[in-house]
């Protein structure tokens, strides 16, 4: 699981421009979005959609799915490895 | 009037380092997003009331070939997944709206392609904003981004008693 989380913490900074930041920048369990976390946007999330269809071959069902995958890496990276495809 | 340019070619993030900005949307941005909020900087970086709202500050940008180099890399994405963060930037005017939004300008803001640079038909249009009375001063920016690294990018902050 720790590599799974890596590896997408380095897709998303490259997939969202995060210019100057790594993996070791973003906590595994810091919210995504909001003043806390990464300060992501709603331009951001669709990204992250298109990044889990190209990468794992994951397609979220309902928006409402995204909420709680999108919560955390974390968050993400146990969604990704119960439902990826490739 | 004051006057700054960013030659072609330079380094933007290394520009927007230097700057110190402290807006990590930059770096989301496309090349003429980028250009016309660096160029912004430079003008008004240390204004009393920096960040203050205000109606009184219009924004017109002016290109030749509008946002082609972000529409050319949204075109690429469309055979595969088309990324949402390009199509974003697939208008010309997003770059005035990004130098309002950054700092709180809520007057005129307009984005023009004209078939080539145009000293007169651009102070035509800037005089023209003058006219509603409320405009005081005015971001007027050249930036012509053919690619994303090569361009013409200069910017003026006009007042009405340059007029």
């Amino acid at each position: 699981m720790e590599q799974l989380i890596n590896e997408i913490k380095l897709k998303v900074i490259e997939a969202l421009n995060l210019e100057g930041m790594t993996p070791q920048d973003i906590e595994d369990t810091a919210p995504l979005f909001g003043d806390e976390g990464l300060g992501l946007d709603s331009i951001d999330v669709l990204e992250l959609i298109v990044l889990l269809e190209k990468n794992y071959g994951i397609r979220l069902a309902t928006p409402a799915d995204g909420k709680a995958v999108f919560t955390s890496i974390a968050t993400m990276a146990s969604y990704v490895q119960a439902h990826r495809t490739k | 009037m004051k006057q700054v340019n960013i030659p072609s070619g330079a380094n933007l993030a290394q520009l927007y380092r230097d700057l110190q900005p402290d807006y990590p949307k930059f770096f989301k941005m496309d090349v003429v997003s980028k250009l016309g909020f660096l160029l912004t900087e430079m003008l008004v970086a240390g204004e009393a009331g920096r960040f203050q709202p205000r109606q009184d500050r219009a924004v017109l940008v002016f290109s030749r070939q509008g946002c082609l180099a972000n529409d050319t890399h949204y075109a690429a994405t469309m055979a595969d997944f088309p990324s949402p963060a390009l199509f974003v930037y697939t208008l010309p005017n997003i770059v005035s709206g990004e130098i309002a939004i950054r700092n709180k300008y809520a007057g005129e803001t307009s984005a023009y392609v004209l078939e080539s640079y145009n000293k007169d038909t651009m102070w035509e249009l800037v005089r023209q904003a003058f006219q509603d009375r409320i405009t005081q001063s005015a971001i007027v920016a050249w930036i012509d981004c053919p690619t994303d690294t090569q361009w013409t990018a200069e910017a003026f902050l006009v007042n009405r008693n340059d007029l």
